[in-house]
């Protein structure tokens, strides 16, 4: 088994096909909505993990691709230079896919970058601007 | 009657080795299950500290004469403008002031690196006297070239300040933040039962001349701050609910540390810096000893909208609650974030117990109290 992130980019058309479900029925993959921004009568975008074998993932994105989904791996990480961090707290008001947290007792930054979704706010809500996006890791 | 200490009596015990320091966190507690006359008998003195972004802040330096002498009336240290009307080769630095040529870099940043020991560049104009002749000079500055190089912040540590929200539809930038629409978060300034001001609402120990811990070495308290107010609403508990009590304070930066003191830019906003200071209060009777009791949850603060011009209050809310992760605000959970380190507060208490452990800091008697009654007006146009 193995994890994988994918953007999904879609035409207004294909929004209502069952394409999620389509996937964890005939594949036996799951699939955990990162991001979502929908906006009727425009092109689509999800940002999506998948989890299931190497051939089960490789057979979902070219079933994605048949059905007219442009199915890109999501390469974009977070980067942290968390030595330099002091620990205001200020990126924990914008994140809220529970990547960055306030530990309640020692009140340190905590960070978990598998529940990261790339999403870029803490990158300007940091006052030390210690958040940078990068294309070149694979996450 | 429990007994009275007096400043010299704790100076005393101090020099022996025998004074008991214990954090203003570790005092909460105690209150717990003792009496204010009970911590009166074993506390001598509680370490109070915050560590956040304090905009008014700033550093005085003399870079000493240029031959041929000049009359400094135009500067710049690494493009950021500094103040050019203080005799030849005087300056101030004003934290907030912005780099002509990278927003994101300010008068803050230039004292950090100053007293990281870097080279900083100096461009100076001036129109040329008899006396002074030169009219340009550009050069390079650090810490160990220049004579004094000391911070001096007209108005540090808020005594409480506001929760900010944001009820617009549309994120907006704050020194607090930001701050996501509709009440999507919440955020909040200062230590909490840590925090200096909270532990001393009247200032009966803290005012002019009080040495304290300031960027990592030993500073005083030079005045009350700006906008120093002594008039806000006060709750059960003798705390003011809002930002009401400030105070000046002056510190040989060449001797401070960039661990406690550090640059810090908020989008959309600004240069800001952020500054660690500790204080200690001798208990010497039972009423300082009771305000320093004071919990988290008994420290109410208002919750104010920020996307309003008058910046109107939505309801208070305890430290305790902004602590525990989200508050409720007209019925919806908010999450709650801080803007300040009580991670790094925690540390500045440490510290400055440690400090007096080993006998190298003596509490001091202020010089003079603050004023009993101050308001702040607001600049009106005439
Ligand atoms: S990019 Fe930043 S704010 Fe967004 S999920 Fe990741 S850590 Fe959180
Ligand atoms: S905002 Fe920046 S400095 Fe503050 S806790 Fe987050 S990462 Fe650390």
């Amino acid at each position: 088994m193995m994890k994988k992130k994918y953007i999904l980019r879609f035409s207004p058309e294909i929004v209502k096909k069952p394409l999620v479900s389509d996937l964890v029925r005939k594949f036996d993959v799951s699939v955990n909505i990162l991001n979502a921004d929908i906006s009727s009568g425009r092109a689509g975008m999800l940002v999506v993990e998948l989890e299931g074998t190497e051939e089960a993932l490789e057979r979902s994105v070219e079933d994605l691709l048949n059905d007219g989904v442009k199915c890109s791996p999501h390469v974009k990480a977070l980067v942290f230079r968390q030595e330099e961090c002091v620990a205001c707290g200020s990126c924990t008001a914008v994140c809220f896919s529970g990547a960055l947290q306030m530990n309640p007792e020692s009140w340190e930054l905590e960070f978990d970058q598998d529940s990261c979704i790339v999403c870029g706010l803490c990158v300007e809500a940091c006052p030390l601007r210690l958040f940078t996006i990068t294309r070149e890791m694979e996450s | 009657m429990s007994t009275r200490k007096t400043v010299e009596q704790i100076n005393e015990k101090i020099k022996k080795g025998e004074a008991v320091v214990v954090t203003a966190e570790e005092i909460s507690k105690m209150a717990m299950s003792m009496s204010p006359s009970e911590i009166v008998d074993t506390v001598d003195i509680v370490t109070t500290a915050t560590f956040g972004p304090m905009c008014s802040s700033g550093a005085f330096v003399n870079f000493g004469h240029y031959s041929p002498p000049i009359r400094m009336e135009e500067i710049t240290l690494n493009d950021v403008p500094v103040s050019g009307g203080l005799a030849a080769v005087d300056t101030y630095i004003g934290a907030t002031s912005e780099s002509h040529f990278d927003h994101q870099y300010g008068g803050a940043h230039v004292i950090e690196d100053l007293i990281a020991g870097k080279d900083i560049k100096i461009k100076a104009r001036a129109k040329g006297t008899d006396c002074y002749p030169n009219k340009e000079v550009e050069t390079i500055i650090n810490k160990d070239s220049v004579n004094e190089f000391y911070l001096y912040n007209p108005r540090n540590a808020y005594q409480n300040y506001g929760v900010a929200v944001n009820t617009k539809h549309k994120t907006i930038y704050t020194y607090m933040g930001t701050l996501l629409p509709n009440i999507g978060n919440a955020t909040y300034s200062t230590s909490g039962e840590l925090s200096p001001l909270l532990n001393d609402p009247s200032f009966r120990t803290i005012g002019i001349g009080t040495r304290i811990f300031l960027g990592g070495t030993q500073g005083y308290v030079s005045w009350y701050g700006t906008q120093f107010n002594t008039m806000k609403p006060k709750n059960d508990f003798g705390i003011p609910t809002s930002n009401a009590g400030t105070i000046a304070v002056i510190g040989d930066a060449k001797e401070m540390s960039t661990e406690y003191i550090k640059a810090a830019y908020f989008e959309k906003y600004g240069v800001s810096i952020f500054i660690g200071i500790g204080i200690p209060i001798p208990i010497l009777d039972e009423d300082i000893a009771k305000a320093c009791m004071i919990r988290n949850e008994q420290i109410e603060t208002q919750i104010i909208d920020y996307s309003e011009p008058d910046k109107p209050s939505l309801g208070v809310a305890n430290y305790e609650q902004l602590r525990s992760g989200s508050i409720e605000i007209n019925g919806k959970k908010v999450k709650t974030a801080p803007m300040s380190s009580l991670m790094k507060a925690r540390k500045i208490a440490a510290e400055l117990k440690s400090w007096i452990d080993r006998g190298e800091f003596y509490i001091t008697q202020p010089v003079e109290l603050f004023p009993k009654e101050s308001t702040v007006k607001n600049l009106k146009q005439r």
